[in-house]
């Protein structure tokens, strides 16, 4: 009986939630375009980023500098009373971040008119599949952290704008793998390291900048005595660690982050008598010594900035950042904040340009293509045309104390 | 407009499940197909239809796994390494990667048959394997496949995956960046497999494999050919999601191997549980909902918080939390699923052991 | 030979912390028939209980003397009792309820818990890697070629005892008795006057204390963790218990140290990016030539 009642409420549910449908689509088009028109001053910023699952410390904290970013701006106010609306989906599914959900997050942007900028996505694999949407909505896109070189450089760049090869709309502040990877071989040569061993991750940021390495490190007169992959979730290193021990190499050097094993692998490094050997890496171990401790200690790594010490820029965003979220900033918090810097300065200019009126995306993406110098933590922003920074500067740092310090940097191109 | 289409979907198919009649289910059927396939034009963004797109690819995989899980009683757990073949498929076929450019169409049958065939290689030597011994070789079988793809960086991309892929044509007209075209062409996918499906169940294999279901010896002794009609369920069931991985392959024009990792068979696993074993309809409402849970509730969920429950909380943190409870509670709630079975059903209650 | 010997013993030492946890799986699914795919989570809890027990104690640092001894054990012993209870709650919450229900509903469950597991620890710690610390001395031995670290024999030493001990519990004990009549036939044995009820909240318990153990173990052997490391661990464990003949004791504790051998062997010759491949691969072949594993009986089909 009950089950009859539920069968007929149902039916009589289905013409009622299809009625609904349509005013509520209706309502939502109309009522975004007119969130727009009337009160004439609300901008959003569409943010994706993995906020849930294994990526949710890193994305949230990449997400605080981008909301940073945001707030200060409005306190300090925009021309033309615009105020900047952050609205942020995530990417991951099932706690894995995840190219598909990267997509439909990113057509939601697109659909919501208005959204004049997005930012993000964290990972380059889901910029990869966002790209050519973006493209053909003509919708900015700045990331923080993604590094594969085919989103910005060659052919496989190409391929992704082929919907509308004249239009450029993907930009990051993050360096590329290939810039990274050349900096890194050349500070370790200038180390006077004559042998390398290469771990990578078999991800993407991982895998790609240690291949540069051992191509670069090789050129420059370097022995790579092997290069080794290792699988997702591995706790245990010793026995790839072991097999390295008996090559005695100069320098291990580590494609990946701290949480996908240079943590684990630095640690356990002194428990086959590898402790001595020098342990270097890219810009996703800064925090090493939150995972290995004391043994951190002479761990190199590179950062795509200039000395951070010196840049007045960066340690003011370091206190602001502390004193609003009560937490250290994370690996991308600062590239987050400058990556947002670029969008709100670029959503200036077109306000001003577009006499004081909410500009259009096309308006505000011919901004962000213009940036120039623009002052931000991770030093002068600018773009080239394929979206990526203008006279990039990628510093080593090495770790004592288990504090970094500074010792060298140097300037990059293509 | 996707949760009421979700809610539309769901209604109709509850009411086809209730129904008695062959005509009325019929009716409806052809009411609901209609009502989608105008769905679109009725306004929406492109950004819903997306959804709905992926809602759809997670309705054809629910329905193809029932063949194996909810048929014929295997557990599968590795089922996104069929769903994985049948992508990677297209990316390799139809890239730059190696300079080919087979046509969508004929890729979606030629990656069915593929992945059939996968699903014969592995079904041979393990399908005399016992239930749970069976389900930890389909496990390892779906660890194995994303990672050989991660792994021959070659010829697959390696983790970076392979981008940048053909975009399909219809009669010479391309389909483009627009969601809607695939929104149809996931339309006739589902109805496909619906025919097909609901035909099989039907057909004598259907017969068979219940009868294995529900006691192999007894089945064996009957005289049916108990590793022939796994294996056929095997290679059928992977079709589906061969087929499906093509159409979501070309609308993504990406694939790489963390799109399909255990979680992605855990996923489509729950749909089939969580909507009813066995019963079409039930698969169909268990996909919906959790499609539309996992790719449209759980990723605005910070958005909900503040737009809807007026909260400045931190929601998407929790996304995992809400995601389990929702699991845990709708399970203890109706342990047989939201439709369940018909004969099933009535299996439940005649089990003796019902008592304890 | 000298490699050979130093990957042997990297393998076996990884190979008890797999077995530790395989066990639990073993018992539970020999007991239950239920794939409990929140053991791994447990697991993992044990490492987090472990560290906050650390924690409030204020050290930091190695121990010595009767500290060593005092504080280390009550960090394993609470970190045991808590994966123990929490194992009882599960399955009073979780599965109990769905003991008749159709089989594959206390799977998705189990899924379900192990998604609140992991999000609850994710929420207390965060999701990036947290470390353990360096709280157990660990001074090397020198064995002719090859040099084994004090952890490393106790691990296996822990592995070995807890399977012995279980052995001792199962064939000994009225409650043995008990989870033996229940594992061949629950409702006979409720007829026989066995309390169902009990005896499998019971074997949720010992499995639940197992992981615990199992968790303090890799907190102090890899001083790290977080909060999907029972993902891959627990994958890896359900593996070794199916390998050794799934509801057999002695085959979740072989079964765990010829994984971990494997995954040792199959990084050092073949390459990191293949040892779960391998491992998987192995399973697969194993059981397509000894379908109820190594050690498993061949039961017919439970009708």
């Amino acid at each position: 009986m009950l089950s009859r009642s539920l069968v007929l409420r149902l039916c009589a549910a289905a013409p009622l939630a299809f009625a609904l449908a349509a005013c509520s689509s209706n309502a939502s088009t109309a009522s975004s375009s007119a969130a727009q028109a009337p009160a004439g001053n609300a901008v959003k910023i569409g943010i994706d980023l993995p906020l849930s699952g294994a990526d949710s410390s890193v994305g949230r904290s990449t997400l605080n500098g981008m909301l940073l970013a945001i707030e200060q701006a409005n306190a300090k106010g925009l021309p033309g009373g615009v105020t900047l609306q952050p609205d942020q989906l995530d990417d991951a599914v099932q706690g894995v971040h995840s190219p598909q959900q990267g997509v439909a997050n990113a057509r939601t942007f697109i659909s919501d008119d208005g959204v004049l900028v997005m930012l993000g996505p964290y990972n380059s694999n889901v910029a990869a599949a966002q790209i050519p949407v973006t493209n053909a909505a003509g919708l900015a896109q700045i990331s923080a952290s993604t590094v594969s070189d085919g989103l910005t450089l060659g052919d496989d760049a190409k391929n992704l704008r082929r919907a509308n090869p004249t239009t450029n709309t993907f930009f990051r502040v993050s360096t590329t793998d290939s810039r990274q990877g050349a900096a890194a071989a050349r500070f370790a040569r200038q180390l006077g390291k004559k042998t390398v061993y290469i771990i990578d991750d078999n991800e993407t940021y991982g895998l790609d900048l240690a291949n540069v390495f051992e191509k670069d490190f090789t050129q420059l007169g370097g022995t790579v005595i092997g290069h080794d992959h290792i699988d997702k979730g591995t706790q245990d290193f010793k026995a790839l660690l072991t097999k390295i021990a008996a090559t005695k190499p100069d320098l291990i050097f580590y494609g990946g982050t701290t949480s996908t094993g240079a943590g684990l692998i630095r640690q356990q490094m002194f428990d086959v008598g590898l402790g001595n050997t020098a342990f270097m890496g890219g810009d996703g171990i800064p925090d090493i010594a939150t995972v290995a401790g004391p043994r951190a200690d002479g761990t190199y790594y590179t950062v795509a900035a200039p000395n951070a010490d010196k840049l007045l820029s960066a340690r003011q965003f370091v206190r602001d950042y502390e004193a609003r979220f009560h937490e250290p900033i994370g690996p991308y918090s600062a590239n987050a904040y400058a990556a947002t810097q670029v969008a709100i300065a670029a959503i200036a200019a077109a306000t001003k340009e577009n006499g004081g009126k909410v500009p259009t995306r096309a308006q505000v993406l011919a901004q962000i293509a213009k940036t120039n110098a623009l002052s931000t933590p991770i030093g002068p922003v600018g773009f080239d045309a394929g979206g990526d920074v203008l006279e990039p500067v990628v510093s080593l740092y090495t770790i004592k104390n288990g504090q970094p310090v500074f010792i060298s940097q140097q300037s990059v191109s293509k | 407009m996707v949760y009421a289409i979700a809610a539309i979907v769901i209604a109709f198919a509850v009411a086809i499940d209730r129904v008695r009649t062959k005509r009325t289910k019929l009716l409806l059927l052809a009411g609901l197909a209609v009502l989608l396939a105008v769905a679109p034009r009725l306004g929406g963004s492109d950004a819903s239809v997306n959804a709905l797109v992926d809602i759809g690819i997670y309705v054809v995989l629910a329905l193809g796994l029932n063949v194996v899980v909810g048929f014929a009683g295997l557990l599968d757990l590795g089922y996104a390494a069929f769903f994985a073949i049948g992508a990677y498929t297209y990316a390799m076929l139809a890239s730059p990667q190696f300079g080919l450019h087979l046509p969508f169409w004929v890729l979606l049958f030629l990656a069915a048959a593929l992945a059939s065939l996968c699903g014969i290689v592995l079904g041979a030597p393990t399908l005399r394997l016992r239930g749970d011994y069976l389900a930890i070789v389909t496990l390892g079988f779906g660890e194995i496949v994303p990672q050989v793809f991660q792994n021959l960086t070659k010829y697959t991309g390696g983790p970076n995956g392979i981008g940048a892929l053909d975009v399909p044509t219809f009669f010479g007209i391309p389909f483009g960046q627009s969601a809607l075209p695939y929104y149809y062409v996931t339309l006739a996918a589902i109805a496909l497999t619906l025919l097909l499906t609901n035909n099989l169940r039907a057909s004598r294999l259907g017969r068979a494999w219940m009868a294995i279901r529900e006691d192999q010896l007894a089945a064996a002794h009957a005289g049916i050919d108990t590793t022939r009609s796994k294996l056929a369920a095997f290679a059928l069931g992977a079709s589906f999601s061969g087929f499906a991985g093509v159409i979501f392959a070309a609308k993504l024009s990406l694939v790489s191997p963390d799109l399909f990792q255990f979680q992605v068979s855990v996923l489509v696993v729950s749909m089939l549980v969580l909507g009813g074993m066995g019963n079409i309809p039930g698969v169909v409402v268990g996909a919906v909902l959790l499609g539309l849970l996992n790719g449209t509730v759980l990723p605005q969920l910070d958005t909900i918080a503040t737009d809807v429950l007026h909260v400045h909380a931190d929601l998407t943190q929790a996304s995992f939390l809400i995601y389990g409870v929702i699991l845990v509670g709708l399970m203890l709630f109706r342990p047989e699923g939201l439709l369940p079975d018909r004969e099933r059903r009535a299996e439940m209650h005649a089990a003796p052991n019902e008592v304890v | 030979m000298h490699e050979f010997l130093a990957q042997l013993v990297n393998g076996i030492s990884l190979g008890g912390i797999y077995a530790l946890i395989a066990i639990g799986y073993t018992m539970v699914y020999g007991i239950a028939e239920l794939i409990n795919f929140a053991h791994g989570d447990v697991y993992t809890l044990g490492t987090f209980v472990a560290l906050a027990i650390f924690g409030a104690l204020g050290i930091s640092g190695e121990l010595h003397g009767i500290a060593l001894v005092v504080d280390s054990g009550l960090a394993l012993i609470g970190a045991a009792v808590c994966c123990g209870l929490i194992g009882m709650a599960m399955e009073r919450l979780a599965y109990r309820r769905l003991r008749n229900a159709p089989r594959l509903a206390p799977l998705i469950t189990a899924i379900g818990v192990s998604f609140i597991l992991q999000n609850l620890m994710q929420l207390w710690k965060g999701s990036a890697p947290i470390p353990f610390p360096a709280v157990l001395p660990n001074p090397r031995f020198d064995l002719g070629p090859v040099s084994i670290t004090a952890q490393q024999i106790a691990v296996v030493a822990l592995a070995v005892a807890a399977m012995f001990a279980l052995q001792i519990v199962v064939t000994r004990t009225r409650t043995g008795a008990a989870m033996r009549a229940v594992a061949q036939d629950r409702q006979a044995a409720s007829l026989m006057g066995v309390d169902v009820d009990r005896t499998i909240a019971i074997t949720f318990l010992i499995a639940g204390l197992l992981a615990g153990v199992g968790g303090f173990v890799s907190g102090v052997y890899y001083q790290s963790t977080w909060f999907l490391n029972g993902f891959s661990a627990g994958l890896k464990a359900f593996t070794a218990a199916v390998l050794g003949g799934i509801g057999n004791i002695a085959g979740a504790m072989l079964g765990g140290f010829l994984i971990g051998i494997i995954e040792s062997f199959a990084t050092w010759l073949i390459g990191g990016q293949w040892s779960n491949v391998t491992v998987f691969a192995i399973l697969i072949l194993v059981l397509v030539l000894k379908p109820s594993g190594l050690l498993g009986e061949r039961v017919p089909e439970k009708v």
